[in-house]
């Protein structure tokens, strides 16, 4: 502790603080705006007269399907925006937890929107005499806009359940990734019968200016963010494969080129989604870590083959065009908070803490690093970080060998029964950042190691790989 | 800070919903304050764009014995589309009244509006006057319904 009167020390310190404050507070701001706008949604209802619905069975029942409409449709705007890549949510909670928290609301929104229609049609057929099955035919054929709005629905319950499906693997990415693209066209062609048959947004009111900002928004970022921006990038900087390079079997290096890469001010940890326009290849974009800090004109990328479609990776050419989105991530110096740091990667996790650690300006001892894998074949970049450590005066420690059968551990067997854990690798964990790198289970064991040596959630920083 | 964010979310939507709320319970007493004509049935939030409804000034002529002709009232626009009626009067008395345009935002509100004219004809053909009961159920039709039939009495001078 004696250290940390060192002024350098302090006074990077308190800044680290000062911006994890500020990142929490953005992290904050953003929950309060999303819940805050489902609340706006039924207020402005509300404020329209909307109670006076709630005075008969009917417009009790329709009441309550027009707020679940709203609410439905509320949850799928801030479901975009979390999705857009927007650089501020990147920068503040990062990439990877905006869109686990647009996963989690996926299914919510479709249930509010499924009641929306059902207790419509019941609402409005007590009203009419008519039963559900004659009221939904009249509804269907008699109102201009309603055909369009029961396809909105349908398309959203594919891509939910498609979402669902991929989501426990059963799935192809890339099927899944078309139909997903399917709900821009589900909310869209739910719009008309927002404005036409949904009195709530008829009239020139706060209302209805309330919902268009919201989709303009909405679309706008994704349109920018997510097409413009990347595709902006991608002609301005002209990357092509100079060369690729095995480094073990299975994970290969690919080599860029292109103009003022340095312009893309990539940070150390970052990843970005590259697209190879070669055929087989260009149609699935891969979420890549940079193994390097790129240099004006040349980048480095490395990938393990993992699926089909990383597999085909290791065969491009030398002069295949390529895309870029990004770079996005938040496993950077940026996300630091504490005066020492503390990074553990296994396998093909190298990649993020091997930029990190070259981007870093590090104190002489501020950093140790553990370098994990299963067997002889996984010890590729280690010595770039090797040489990284030694610039420093970083320590590194390596644990080769497969988990213990049975045990529920990160640490290799021999490391296991030597009796070593995370505070004997990392002595001032309390006081460090922790950046934790590969596959999710692993991660995971690692995460409950180091919460039960006593460190906060916001020392912990995470990026996962699949394994 | 996890806790301070649904704490603060909560206290905001609260915050936004009971703001709303106010509004729409605002909007609605005034309404009916401003309509006066009305029961006690809330009512649309919409101004309503005809002449202050009150009851028939002191200043039109007296003598109503020998008004007759078709008097068309103004437009009065809710929140479901616009409402438009006309009388007939003969002889100091309503004998008709024609609905010219109805609530049509959409199917549902003229579903709602063509089951509620004919009931609103029928009353104000027996009371002779727009002070009669909206509707149940047709409140924005029938609030429509019955300004717009004031300013048409009211050029008629009944």
């Amino acid at each position: 502790m004696t250290q940390l009167t060192t002024p350098g020390i302090t006074a990077a310190t308190r800044t680290r603080a000062r911006n994890g404050r500020r990142r929490a507070n953005a992290g904050d701001l953003l929950v309060v705006l999303s819940w805050t706008s489902v609340a706006v949604a039924i207020s402005l209802y509300l404020a329209y007269g909307g109670a006076a619905d709630f005075t008969s069975l009917s417009g009790i029942v329709s009441g309550i399907g027009i707020i679940g409409g709203l609410i439905g449709t509320d949850l799928i705007l801030v479901m975009l925006v979390l999705a857009a890549r927007l650089p501020f949510i990147d920068r503040t909670v990062g990439q990877d937890r905006a869109i686990a928290v647009h996963r989690s609301l996926g299914k919510p929104a479709l249930y509010f929107l499924l009641a929306h229609g059902v207790l419509l049609t019941l609402g409005y057929g007590i009203s009419a005499g008519l039963d559900p099955v004659a009221e939904t035919i009249s509804l269907f054929s008699t109102v201009a806009d309603m055909p369009l709005a029961y396809l909105g629905l349908g398309l959203l319950i594919m891509v939910v359940v498609t979402s669902l499906v991929a989501v426990r693997r059963r799935f192809a990415y890339e099927a899944w990734h078309l139909i997903h693209l399917l709900s821009y066209a589900a909310v869209l062609v739910a719009v008309p019968h927002q404005l036409s048959a949904g009195g709530v947004l008829a009239d020139g009111s706060w209302q209805r200016a309330y919902w268009i900002v919201l989709f303009v928004v909405a679309f706008g970022a994704i349109a920018w963010f997510r097409f413009a921006v990347p595709a902006i990038r991608t002609a301005r900087h002209g990357l092509r494969v100079t060369g690729i390079e095995p480094v073990a079997p299975g994970v290969s290096s690919i080599h860029l080129s292109g103009r003022d890469l340095d312009r893309l001010q990539v940070a150390g940890g970052q990843y970005a989604i590259w697209r190879f326009w070669s055929r087989g290849t260009w149609w699935h974009a891969h979420p890549i870590s940079f193994s390097a800090m790129p240099t004006g004109t040349s980048a480095r990328i490395t990938v393990r083959e993992l699926g089909r479609g990383t597999g085909r990776l290791g065969r491009i050419r030398a002069g295949t065009f390529v895309s870029i989105e990004g770079p996005y991530g938040v496993f950077t110096d940026a996300a630091r908070t504490s005066p020492y740091l503390a990074v553990i990667a296994a396998g093909i996790g190298i990649t993020p803490a091997r930029t990190l650690l070259e981007q870093s300006t590090l104190r002489h001892g501020e950093a140790t690093v553990l370098l994990r894998g299963t067997d002889n074949d996984q010890r590729y970049l280690w010595n770039e970080v090797f040489a990284l450590a030694a610039r420093d005066g970083s320590s590194v420690y390596t644990m080769l060998g497969h988990r213990p059968r049975g045990a529920s551990t990160w640490l290799s067997q021999e490391a296991a029964g030597r009796g070593v854990t995370i505070e004997s690798v990392f002595p001032r964990i309390a006081e460090s950042d922790l950046f934790i790198c590969g596959p999710q289970p692993w991660a995971d064991l690692v995460i409950r190691d180091a919460l039960a040596a006593g460190i906060s959630r916001r020392q912990i920083h995470v990026e996962k790989f699949e394994s | 800070m996890r806790k301070r964010a649904v704490v603060a979310s909560v206290l905001s939507s609260l915050a936004v919903l009971v703001f709303g709320w106010q509004m729409g319970t605002q909007a609605i007493g005034v309404s009916t304050l401003a309509t006066g004509t009305l029961t006690t049935t809330p009512v649309t939030t919409t101004p309503v764009t005809t002449t202050p409804v009150t009851t028939t000034p002191a200043t039109s002529t007296p003598a109503t014995a020998g008004v007759a002709g078709t008097f068309t009232g103004s437009a009065a626009s809710t929140r479901y589309g616009t409402v438009q009626v006309s009388i007939t009067v003969a002889g100091g008395s309503i004998t008709d009244v024609t609905a010219l345009k109805l609530t049509d935002a959409d199917r549902k509100s003229v579903q709602i509006s063509s089951r509620a004219a004919p009931v609103l004809r029928q009353s104000v053909l027996a009371a002779q006057s727009a002070k009669v009961s909206v509707v149940s159920g047709a409140t924005y039709t029938s609030d429509g319904y019955l300004q717009s039939l004031q300013s048409a009495l009211d050029q008629a001078g009944l």
